[in-house]
């Protein structure tokens, strides 16, 4: 037990190092800017129609306070780490004067839901489909699945997106391509909702496993593979034992440990692939947010975006990593 | 390493297609210095005109032959592939072999760093670039970020390998002769090193031509200088689909699709040759004596 | 009180007792791989033929290209591409029909392994599921052939893994909780607990402490004799075959070259090359400078004409060159393959 305190400590310190590191990445960033870019976004967003100067003074002052202009060089970085502490972006721009957290907690569970479900399922499915190549090596249909791994996986998530919505856009329309749910439904646990909601996640969540499926397949089949001829699963086999529980419980079982690793090192791409996806499909996750706030130029959105985007990566990335020695009892011991 | 090319390149189905797929779109990027048309000029030819004998690939609602203007598109995005893969290999070779072979406090820390990198998804990162500097993102601009960006996984990767080197003996000898660490890590450890390397440069192109599209179509970067994705976004805003100008669309992401692909197909297929026990598979599993 | 547990089918090893267990006879095992356009044949088990009787133990030496994986490999039906069998036979006296298990349906396969034959592989570090605890092994490689219930079970597992003098508990650790030692030890254990007829024991102490090695022997003679199995006992390590073995068949290049009663082998041994390498091992008091071998092992793809070891050999004559020799009695229960000592090197 001592020693999970240990290892607790150890991954809770870069869990809190990659947020301090992100954080301060963004903050440098947005220093690089040559310009005056606080005067500039309001001059974006006054030319539209009439705010009052009020409202346009506290859009200055937070804004100022996000880009770290306040004050001097110190000041600043403190007013902008009080900021993000507290989740607080600042109105946006783009919908004044909804506040930017708000607008980024609406769209997150959208974002999670469909990256939650999506990224387990690929993980689980191309897992025990390359698997199953790996320890099957001649099977012809094992086999065919790999070259269409080999076809889909390297392909970028945004391109799959897109022929994905040209074809079931366009050429054959059967399934919605657009919005998280259908117009004129009514929210909320209703049947219809939630059928809709799950129509319309479909097209985003297969584009999402149509690349990520290709992956965790090709790995597992290389994985199992180097496994079969372990000295644990070859003495297993001279005893005779089931072959399937030799492949569950001798190769499976160990093979994925990397895998598991391997999710925590990939959550980042396959973030990034979601947001882009969500862009593609006008699905109202975070990813989409964060697109049309570049377009408004609606900077505490972008801002936001990109924080929580680090802080809930870097979040389930700790999860996974806690959850790692339930599953390795080697890790236990120190 | 020559025979080791040409080897893989009669006996390995994935290495010859990848190389094909890899081939053609160099040589079309090679194209590009034949091309009649300048890649920046726009309404040179009659817009919107479908795949023909004049222009093979048709043309574009802005009045461009979509073959030629892709030749300079597929050169410019890879040549940005290129640039962005050397710069990071730098970073991933050094810290990679620095921390593999040093060990101790030096490793934990670069490992920790690299581990932010890795962790951190970066398209947010990318698009707070372009918002801050705008117009001021040049391609080098990019190039440079992502080098720096990019390096976190394969530095790991190599670091891994710096680690298993490090405890071989001939590691041992030279630094009984007295070799600076320096010396080691370059003469040494290098060659050894390079195959892992060549593979990872595949993978790393994929990433960095895969992101720069997806900033393209979306706009993010100087879509004024011909890229693949550049293509795809100007074909967006020209609802290129709806009016139904599909060229536009397909033959840019045709041979994205095939460079990809084809990268990939190398990277896969060197890995498993330089890992010994996948290539004796490859003859029927493991010797024995 | 619970029955006790039943093994299936033990009347199998009444009837076979007086008959060799195992008999191999001119067995050759290949391997053959095509890389890159050149095709190789590596003839790592070229001829071999010998037998081991019920209750003893057989012990086989070699260096590291001798074959004696291979063989061993090929005995216990473990052969993947590119190894394959390109001749002889091998029988087993508890599979009738003298069929080598390579042979056997999987069904008959299933039936015999770990019942019939069973082994000890090389390198014990790890042959048990690093994710599972080691109760698991024992019921996944001997479950299926004890009837017995649960509690049984375990207790008859308790009793058996006293034998080579471990505490129950190891039943609940993970395998890198427990040391070498250990881990020999409940392969031993685990190789044992069906009561095989035959068991093939590889490098059994290899990696191991000396002292360690002592205890795991004699776990492993003394296992013998209480169950009456043979053991085939394989190790480059003579100092291992002195101390257990009952018999000793000494293997180079993918061949035989003498056999014979354990003492006898070590107090006269006939072949060039055992004399050699009986000679070479060290004796408190003397210290006579050892001499080694001219050359090396040969390269088993291109070996050499006529008796593998003459370009090594002090005594190779013509003949030696020319044909191949065969192993020939050359006294009782001794059998040796050389021309010098039968028949003639010209």
């Amino acid at each position: 037990m001592r020693f999970y305190a240990k290892y607790f400590a150890q991954r809770l310190l870069q869990f809190l190092l990659v947020v301090f590191i992100g954080i301060n990445l963004t903050y440098v960033i947005t220093h690089a800017t040559p310009i005056d870019p606080v005067e500039q976004s309001i001059a974006a967003v006054t030319s539209f129609g009439n705010t009052s100067p009020e409202a346009i003074n506290m859009m200055r002052q937070s804004l100022r306070e996000l880009y770290g202009l306040t004050g001097g060089p110190y000041e600043q970085y403190i007013a902008f780490w009080r900021r993000i502490a507290v989740a607080d972006f600042g109105p946006s721009l783009s919908a004044f004067p909804t506040p930017v957290s708000t607008l980024i907690a609406r769209a997150l569970p959208w974002t999670i839901g469909l990256l939650a479900t999506a990224t387990l399922l690929t993980w689980l499915l191309g897992n025990l489909l390359g698997g199953l190549a790996g320890y099957y090596q001649d099977k012809a249909s094992l086999k065919f699945l790999a070259v269409i791994a080999m076809g889909l996986h390297p392909v970028p998530y945004y391109i799959v997106a897109f022929v994905l919505l040209v074809m079931f856009g366009y050429l054959w329309p059967l399934l919605p391509i657009a919005g998280g749910y259908g117009m004129n439904i009514e929210q909320g646990l209703n049947p219809t909702f939630v059928l809709s909601v799950l129509k319309h996640s479909i097209l985003p969540a297969l584009s999402l496993m149509l690349v990520g499926l290709g992956g965790w397949f090709l790995g597992m089949r290389s994985l199992v593979s180097n496994i079969v001829s372990e000295d644990y699963v070859v003495y297993a086999e001279l005893a005779g034992v089931d072959q399937r529980r030799i492949l569950g419980s001798y190769v499976m079982r160990n093979a994925l440990l990397p895998q598991v690793t391997g999710l925590a090192l990939s959550l980042g791409a396959i973030f990034n692939g979601a947001i882009i996806t969500e862009q593609v499909f006008g699905y109202p996750g975070v990813g989409s947010l964060l697109v049309s706030a570049v377009y408004a130029g609606d900077y505490g959105l972008v801002l936001g975006v990109a924080t929580i985007s680090i802080i809930g990566v870097s979040t389930a990335v700790l999860i996974i990593d806690l959850v790692y020695p339930l599953l390795d009892p080697r890790v236990r011991t120190a | 390493m020559l025979t080791t090319l040409r080897d893989l390149l009669r006996y390995n189905v994935e290495f010859r297609i990848g190389a094909i797929l890899v081939g053609l779109v160099a040589g079309m990027s090679a194209l590009s210095l034949f091309s009649p048309y300048s890649p920046i000029d726009t309404f040179v030819v009659a817009p919107d005109m479908p795949p023909s004998l004049a222009h093979p690939f048709g043309t574009t609602s802005r009045g461009q032959d979509v073959f030629w203007h892709l030749t300079f598109a597929i050169r410019n995005t890879l040549a940005f592939g290129i640039v962005v893969a050397l710069l990071s290999r730098i970073l991933s070779l050094v810290i990679g072999l620095v921390s593999g072979y040093k060990g101790g406090w030096i490793d934990r820390v670069l490992m920790s760093i690299n581990d932010t990198f890795i962790v951190i998804p970066l398209f947010p990162i990318l698009v707070l670039f372009y918002f801050v500097l705008r117009d001021r993102m040049s391609w080098t601009t990019l190039a440079v970020i992502m080098a720096l960006l990019g390096w976190a996984y394969d530095a790991r990767l190599i670091r891994s390998l710096a680690l298993s080197l490090r405890t071989r003996e001939f590691t041992h000898t030279a630094v009984f002769s007295g070799m600076s660490t320096r010396q080691i890590l370059a003469r040494e450890h290098l060659p050894f090193v390079m195959p892992i390397v060549f593979a990872t440069t595949m993978n790393n192109m994929n990433w960095s031509i895969g992101l720069e599209v997806t900033l393209s179509v979306l706009g993010f970067t100087d879509i004024n200088s011909p890229t693949i994705g550049g293509m795809i976004y100007w074909a967006n805003q020209h609802t290129a689909l709806v009016a139904g100008v599909w060229w536009w669309l397909a033959f840019p992401v045709v041979s994205i699709i095939g460079l990809f692909i084809g990268l990939f197909l190398l990277a896969v297929s060197m890995n498993e040759h330089i890992d010994p026990r996948s290539r004796l598979r490859r003859l029927g599993s493991g010797g024995g004596s | 009180m619970t029955a006790a547990p039943t093994l299936a089918a033990d009347s199998m090893r009444a009837t076979t007792a007086q008959r060799p267990v195992l008999h191999v006879e001119d067995l050759k095992a290949y391997y053959r791989t095509r890389h890159f356009g050149v095709e190789r044949e590596v003839k790592a088990v070229d001829g071999v033929t010998f037998e081991v009787r019920a209750n003893e133990i057989y012990g086989l030496a070699g260096e590291s290209s001798s074959g004696k994986s291979t063989l061993i490999k090929t005995i216990a039906a473990a052969m993947r591409p590119p190894l394959e069998i390109v001749g002889g036979t091998l029988a087993f006296s508890f599979f009738p029909g003298g069929k080598g298990l390579h042979q056997a349906t999987s069904a008959e396969l299933a039936a015999m392994r770990w019942r019939r034959l069973s082994y000890i592989m090389q390198g014990s570090m790890s042959v048990l599921n690093p994710v599972r605890r080691v109760r698991r092994s024992f019921e996944d490689f001997a479950g299926r052939h004890v009837r017995a219930t649960v509690a049984s079970f375990e207790t008859h597992v308790r009793e058996h893994l006293a034998l080579v003098r471990l505490e129950p508990g190891v039943l609940d650790a993970y395998p890198h909780e427990l040391s070498g030692g250990m881990r020999q030890r409940v392969t031993i254990a685990l190789a044992t607990i069906c009561r095989p007829d035959f068991v093939i024991a590889d490098e059994p102490t290899t990696a191991l402490d000396v002292v360690v090695q002592k205890d795991v022997l004699d776990m492993i003679r003394n296992i013998q004799r209480e169950m009456g199995s043979s053991l085939l006992l394989v190790t480059h390590d003579l100092g291992v075959h002195a101390y257990v073995t009952d018999r000793l068949a000494v293997m180079y290049a993918g061949r035989l070259v003498e056999e014979a009663r354990t003492p006898e082998l070590f107090s006269s041994p006939q072949h060039p090359y055992t004399r050699h390498l009986i000679a070479s091992l060290p004796r408190i008091g003397d210290n006579t400078p050892r001499v080694s071998l001219t050359g090396s092992p040969p390269n088993l793809a291109a070996p050499p004409s006529g008796c593998r070891f003459h370009p090594r050999c002090p005594l190779a004559g013509d003949r030696c060159r020319r044909e191949t020799p065969v192993m020939t009695a050359s006294g009782p229960d001794h059998r040796v393959a050389c021309f010098a000592v039968s028949g003639g090197t010209a």
